[in-house]
């Protein structure tokens, strides 16, 4: 018996000349919830499908729970999909929708009725047996098609983006649901999304896929916190991005300008790529409050609900700040921007 | 200026109405004629009607071979149709799950003989099976041949219809089928065939519509035993046009339009579903 559930080793899936998935090696442990995050076209839904069966990879070899299942169609696997659209079936009811995978099983229905009714006071949907799909909302619909999934027992759960197509409110919603019922149930799960809050809040580990390739795979903290490539902090959130060179012991930007700058490791010659989360910088009006700093202007202040942010044009470069507070400052403004030198990363 | 806007608009919208009242008529009047001549009394199909009777529907259901005629147009209609769903359908499932040349191509083939005019189809068939046996019987002027002529037409139209129905499904949802253990033959009976029952039920009778109406092909390939409604009618015209071909015109109409009505009211039930 195998420790993973799951086990990918050197998958490959190339279209001619397209590589979709490019030698992808993971392995996913029982009761983990792995999340693939990655821009579209970064290789994470053909990975799932590959899992699922929907695809089959042109090398490699993929593992559920030990045995070798290439080739194996996704009605063999003992895997279920949660789709993006949700994918219900449109003519049967929710009892039946979520009854259908226990029949194509040959569970008894004394039995099918019971884990039915079970599973719908799981996903909060008591009384719903006799809906349509089209007579729920998207999130109802998408709980269905959790619970349409769950009450297979499957070995391993895949979700392909099944919350993208949800309204913000909601979209959270299901979100927190998705993380109690994975500590209630302790299924095995791998999650696609584009969408790194998901991945944050959801994952035991998040794989950062770009080109077909895993980038980085590691807890969510690790991943925020020490990214290992450029691609992955950017994909990680937003940030300030300052074009340098570095030569004689001066850091200046591209203007030539000197930039009062100390790194906690010291860079090599040469150009650099300096990154700056918005929300590590801050702002005062007279004295730095950090040990890195520079004078700037206020060109715009956004409102963005629970924060507010500052554009700064500091001598040719443009920053943005995040505070959750109001300061005194209109555009216009003088002040100063300070941060730790151990919040920036440098990339060349 | 408005006001004269309104004016034009309202001039234009008389004029649509007054085109639409006029090809209304155009379009119902041969029917309303036909119909009202089948209650004539008279012997001759001729206007005025002198009197008024059913004496014709009467002689049109008493006739052993205007009812053998009825019957025959049913069977071969009926008949042409479950060959016309079957192949249809099952070519646009093939169709419908790849897109490139060679689909392309088949689709194409497969709608040349709606664009062949019945007479070349008719002769064709009747050249080609003339002098083949199949069990012992000859082909030629049996209904068997009726209906495969008649698919010929029926089928393309099954295909058309049905190919952009399974092209509308969602794909995810017959892959969440099969990936709750369905295979594919299990998915198309429980989620695909519900899912398009509408659409075969549709296209069964625009192929049995074709069937009935048919003329051409029904009058190169029947011999006296199997000749069709449209045959009869044709023959009967040209020794006496009595008013017992009106009956047989409003009778084939009656099928027609019953089988419209059932298209239509088919049709409002699938809109009433998806919304």
């Amino acid at each position: 018996m195998s420790e993973s559930i799951l086990e990918l080793e050197r998958v490959r899936l190339q279209y001619g000349p397209v590589v979709a998935v490019d030698d992808v090696t993971v392995a996913v442990g029982r009761g983990e919830f792995v999340t693939l995050l990655g821009p579209s076209g970064s290789g994470k839904t053909s990975t799932l499908r590959l899992v699922g069966g929907f695809e089959h990879p042109t090398g490699g070899v993929i593992r559920i729970a030990g045995r070798p299942v290439n080739g194996l169609p996704a009605n063999r696997r003992d895997t279920a999909t949660i789709f993006q659209s949700g994918a219900l079936f449109p003519h049967k009811t929710v009892a039946e929708n979520i009854a259908y995978g226990l029949r194509m099983r040959r569970v008894p229905a004394a039995e099918i009725a019971r884990r039915v009714a079970e599973m719908l006071e799981i996903v909060a949907l008591p009384g719903f047996e006799h809906r349509y799909p089209a007579e729920m909302s998207g999130g109802q619909r998408q709980r269905v098609a959790l619970a349409r999934s769950l009450v297979v027992r499957p070995s391993l759960l895949l979700f392909d983006e099944p919350l993208s197509a949800l309204d913000l409110a909601l979209k959270l919603q299901l979100r927190a649901e998705i993380k109690r019922l994975h500590a209630e149930l302790g299924f095995s799960a791998v999650f696609v999304t584009h969408d790194q809050g998901e991945a944050l809040s959801l994952s035991d580990r998040v794989a950062v896929m770009q080109k077909g390739r895993i980038e980085q795979i590691d807890r969510p903290d690790t991943l925020y916190n020490r990214p290992a490539s450029e691609f992955v902090y950017t994909f990680m959130g937003e940030s300030n991005r300052l074009d340098v060179t570095v030569g004689g012991g001066a850091i200046r930007d591209l203007q030539g300008h000197l930039l009062p700058l100390t790194l906690e490791d010291g860079l090599a010659e040469g150009a650099w790529r300096l990154y700056l989360r918005p929300s590590r910088l801050h702002l005062s009006e007279h004295e730095p409050v950090r040990s890195n700093a520079l004078r700037c202007t206020v060109s715009m202040v956004e409102f963005l609900g629970d924060h507010f942010r500052y554009h700064l044009a500091c001598h040719g470069l443009r920053l943005m700040c995040d505070v959750s507070a109001k300061l005194g400052l209109s555009e216009g403004s003088d002040v100063i921007a300070s941060w730790d030198g151990a919040d920036m990363r440098a990339y060349r | 200026m408005r006001r004269s806007g309104d004016i034009t608009a309202r001039l234009l919208w008389a004029a649509g109405l007054l085109v639409l009242g006029v090809v209304s008529v155009y379009v119902a009047l041969p029917v309303a004629i036909a119909f009202v001549m089948s209650f004539s009394g008279g012997q001759i199909l001729r206007f005025p009607i002198q009197s008024w009777s059913l004496r014709w529907y009467a002689d049109f259901f008493g006739s052993p071979q205007y009812v053998d005629a009825l019957v025959n147009t049913l069977v071969i209609a009926l008949g042409a149709t479950v060959l016309s769903v079957a192949a249809g359908t099952a070519s646009a499932w093939a169709i419908s799950r790849r897109k490139n040349l060679a689909t392309g191509a088949l689709t194409l083939l497969h709608m040349l003989p709606l664009f062949v005019p019945g007479v070349v189809l008719g002769l064709g068939i009747a050249i080609t099976f003339g002098n083949v046996r199949l069990f012992g019987m000859d082909l030629y002027g049996t209904r068997f041949i009726v209906m495969l002529a008649h698919s010929l037409w029926g089928m393309p139209l099954v295909m058309m219809l049905m190919e952009t129905t399974f092209r509308s499904l969602d794909r995810q949802v017959l892959e969440a089928s099969r990936d709750l253990g369905a295979g594919p033959f299990t998915t198309f009976r429980e989620i695909v065939l519900p899912e398009v029952r509408t659409a075969i039920l549709s296209s069964a009778l625009f192929s049995f519509v074709v069937s009935v109406n048919e003329f051409y092909m029904a009058l190169f390939l029947t011999t006296r035993d199997t000749q069709t409604l449209p045959v009869l009618m044709w023959l009967s015209l040209r020794s006496a046009g009595s008013p017992r071909l009106a009956v047989a015109a409003v009778v084939l109409m009656t099928i027609v339009l019953v089988s419209l009505v059932l298209l239509a009211s088919g049709l409002r039930r699938k809109e009433r579903v998806r919304g």
